[in-house]
């Protein structure tokens, strides 16, 4: 099933708006400029039962809520095999022999010296829209997304690493509590990283591979992003949604210009230690506007009294359309996004100054 | 993710594919990347494959050197996939009116396709694919001229890429993961689902070809030092220990355009240089849609000339001309 087939625009208002957003400098219908976003409220520390959580309204009514959980698990022994072929520490099943009193005896699992001793499957995102089923096609892509995006770099689930035994889970479940007016993607994404940056895992008191032991004290937890630390990735990414329209570029996309939009891009980009920021996973997104019915000119319209209608053969009205390319009428837009204009929004994301720092500015400054 | 309930399932989470030890004196060996970093692997494409469906197309990436070692278990994994198009058809009656062409993708890997074997239902990673899939073909299927009417692309992996090499663990749970396997099999599926739409007579802007390229690290003869990061195109997962970041894009040719473009991992600086590789892939692997859609096109042209001329001698002067579509 196609995505946001309910446009309520017709052929004509479609158009308008198409030249409108074509000009140099966009006219957008509530007359922002192409880099400003909608007003937003936003609040951290909602949940008191969750690790972490934070909720966002939009400016056009939508709202989501994020809680973070974390869980202790046991770690799975990887299958690795080393030079003599054969794998050690197996036991019969191949699930390895490893039980609490085992401390240090087995082969450890090859580490790297970067720190690569997390797994993917630690972290979970569940997203939940009004309406859908979780296997629907809209929650699965914008769960892989954000998943991705929050793996991207390593950092997160090297953090969730306890001993070799154990490790902790990480829980993101994302509710989307009112209706997708708009592509949820950019919402869902700022709400993530605001309830990520307020989530705290208690403070480890055991030592090394014994079983965790974790201190009562919920003051003296830690913060999963620390604040104030200089180690790298201190910040989870944010997800911006850009769209284009012939040469232009513009970014919170409201659910009239995405009608129109020629394409549209999903960037998420992460900060660095240095502060720069860096594009960590990227998916075109297909622009609603490919659903929506190309308009009827004039000379096959019966309502203006044209006989082009009944005079044309097929094969004439079909050169007549595709000469006109969409000029004098609304046509859904074919083909893809230019290469060029790719890397300008990468740009324009990832740049000193440019949007996605000031989003990130943003959101730094939201009071628990 | 839905339990599947009409089989008798195995168990959640318990079992693991088998490690087989090898002779004390048999070495294991990773394998290594022979080609040149922008060198394709060989592709075999062919369309027409399923006679009942509107269009149809076979994709293999075979493997490209013969085993050296005597294990049961290959180096590393070749890529199969089958794809077929049933289309344009008109929709069900209740359905709602659509102005343009209603297009459905369906990706699964058959339980086979991996070392870890999938269920029958298909999971969120195959849904995934689907839309990523719907994505690439939707910008170059001209929807406008078929108004109520639906078109199913149907894709079956019969083989899928594995993430990582197997003695590191593999992919899924136990390696590090990152799901790079499913990107060269994206790659895999536009360049099947183009020929299958060709095939099938479906109007087309262009042809996309699907290219997929990586930011690889690879130690150096074992030493730690030598780190640096590679661009290579067309990787093969199993053959690089660290796979830094990675591209599949779905390009068009003829207007210089992407429709689809799925990037993953910390390309830092390089980014516009590794969307440059997957699209040169792409390119490279649009040569052999070319040839197989221009092959397939002349045995069908062959095979209606000769038709033609048959009505032709016992009908008289009426000439009836091949109408190729697409």
């Amino acid at each position: 099933m196609a995505p946001y087939t309910n446009i309520p625009l017709s052929p004509a208002e479609l158009s308008y708006l198409h030249t409108s957003l074509s000009q140099q400098p966009p006219l957008r219908p509530d007359g922002r400029s192409p880099t400003q976003f909608r007003p937003l409220i936003a609040e951290t520390d909602i949940l008191p039962s969750a690790n972490g959580s934070a909720r966002i309204c939009f400016a056009d009514g939508t709202e989501a809520i994020v809680g973070v959980k974390a869980e202790v698990e046991k770690s799975r022994l990887a299958h690795t095999v080393p030079s003599n072929g054969e794998a050690a520490g197996q036991g019969v099943l191949g699930l390895g022999k490893g039980s609490a009193r085992d401390v240090g005896d087995e082969m450890d699992v090859e580490g790297d010296e970067s720190g690569g001793k997390g797994r993917d499957a630690w972290l979970e995102v569940a997203i939940e829209i009004p309406g859908m089923r979780d296997d629907d096609a809209l929650p699965v892509f914008l769960s892989a997304m954000l998943t991705e995006a929050l793996l991207a770099d390593g950092g997160l689930k090297d953090r969730l690493w306890i001993n070799s035994r154990f490790h902790w889970r990480l829980y993101i479940d994302i509710l989307l509590h009112s209706q997708a007016l708009s592509y949820p993607l950019p919402l869902l994404s700022l709400t993530t990283h605001l309830a990520l940056l307020s989530t705290r895992l208690p403070a480890l008191v055991s030592e090394k591979d014994e079983d965790p032991l974790f201190n009562d004290d919920w003051e003296a937890s830690t913060y999963l992003y620390p604040p104030t630390t200089t180690t790298q990735h201190q910040k989870p990414p944010v997800t911006l949604l850009v769209m284009s329209v012939g040469a232009t570029i513009l970014f919170d996309p409201s659910k009239q210009e995405l009608a129109v939009a020629d394409s549209v891009l999903a960037i998420s980009a992460a900060q660095s230690s240095t502060g720069e920021l860096r594009m960590v996973a990227l998916r075109t997104i297909d622009p609603p506007s490919r659903l929506t019915a190309a308009g009827v000119p004039n000379v096959l319209n019966t309502t203006t009294g044209a006989t082009g209608a009944q005079t044309l053969s097929a094969a004439d009205v079909l050169a007549m359309r595709e000469k006109d390319q969409g000029q004098s009428v609304w046509r859904p837009p074919r083909g893809g996004v230019p290469r060029a204009l790719v890397a300008k929004m990468i740009k324009m994301v990832v740049e000193r100054g440019g949007v996605g720092e000031e989003v990130m500015e943003g959101l730094a400054n939201v009071e628990t | 993710m839905q339990a599947d309930r009409r089989r008798i399932n195995v168990p959640s989470g318990g079992t693991a594919p088998p490690i087989f030890a090898a002779p004390k004196d048999t070495p294991i060996k990773r394998p290594r990347r022979t080609r040149k970093p922008d060198e394709h692997r060989k592709l075999f494409l062919q369309t027409g494959v399923v006679p009942s469906a509107s269009g149809s197309a076979y994709y293999e990436i075979p493997p490209q050197s013969p085993q050296e070692q005597e294990l049961l278990v290959p180096s590393s994994s070749s890529l199969k996939i089958t794809c077929s198009v049933h289309g344009p058809r008109p929709l069900p009656r209740n359905a709602a009116f659509s102005p343009n062409l209603l297009l459905t993708t369906h990706v699964k890997f058959a339980p086979f396709a991996t070392r870890n074997r999938r269920g029958y239902v298909r999971d969120a990673s195959e849904r995934d694919l689907g839309m990523h899939l719907e994505t690439a073909l939707r910008g170059v299927i001209i929807g406008e001229r078929w108004p109520k009417s639906g078109c199913e692309v149907v894709i079956t992996v019969l083989e899928g890429e594995e993430d990582g090499w197997w003695g590191d663990g593999g992919g899924q749970e136990g390696g590090r993961g990152g799901g790079w396997g499913m990107m060269g099999v994206l790659a895999g599926c536009i360049t099947v689902a183009s020929a299958a739409l060709v095939d099938a007579g479906i109007d087309c802007v262009d042809m996309v070809s699907g290219g997929v390229a990586a930011l690889v690290q690879d130690r150096q003869d074992g030493k730690k030092a030598g780190r640096e990061a590679q661009m290579v195109l067309d990787p093969s997962p199993s053959e690089h220990e660290e796979i830094r970041a990675a591209c599949v894009v779905g390009y068009l040719q003829s207007r210089d355009e992407v429709t689809e473009l799925w990037m993953k991992g910390d390309a830092g600086t390089q980014v516009e240089a590794l969307v440059d590789e997957a699209v040169k892939a792409a390119s490279l692997s649009r040569t052999v849609l070319a040839e197989a859609v221009r092959e397939a096109m002349e045995l069908k042209m062959g095979k209606g000339l000769e038709r033609a001329n048959g009505e032709q001698k016992e009908d008289k002067g009426k000439k009836k001309d091949v109408v190729m579509t697409g």
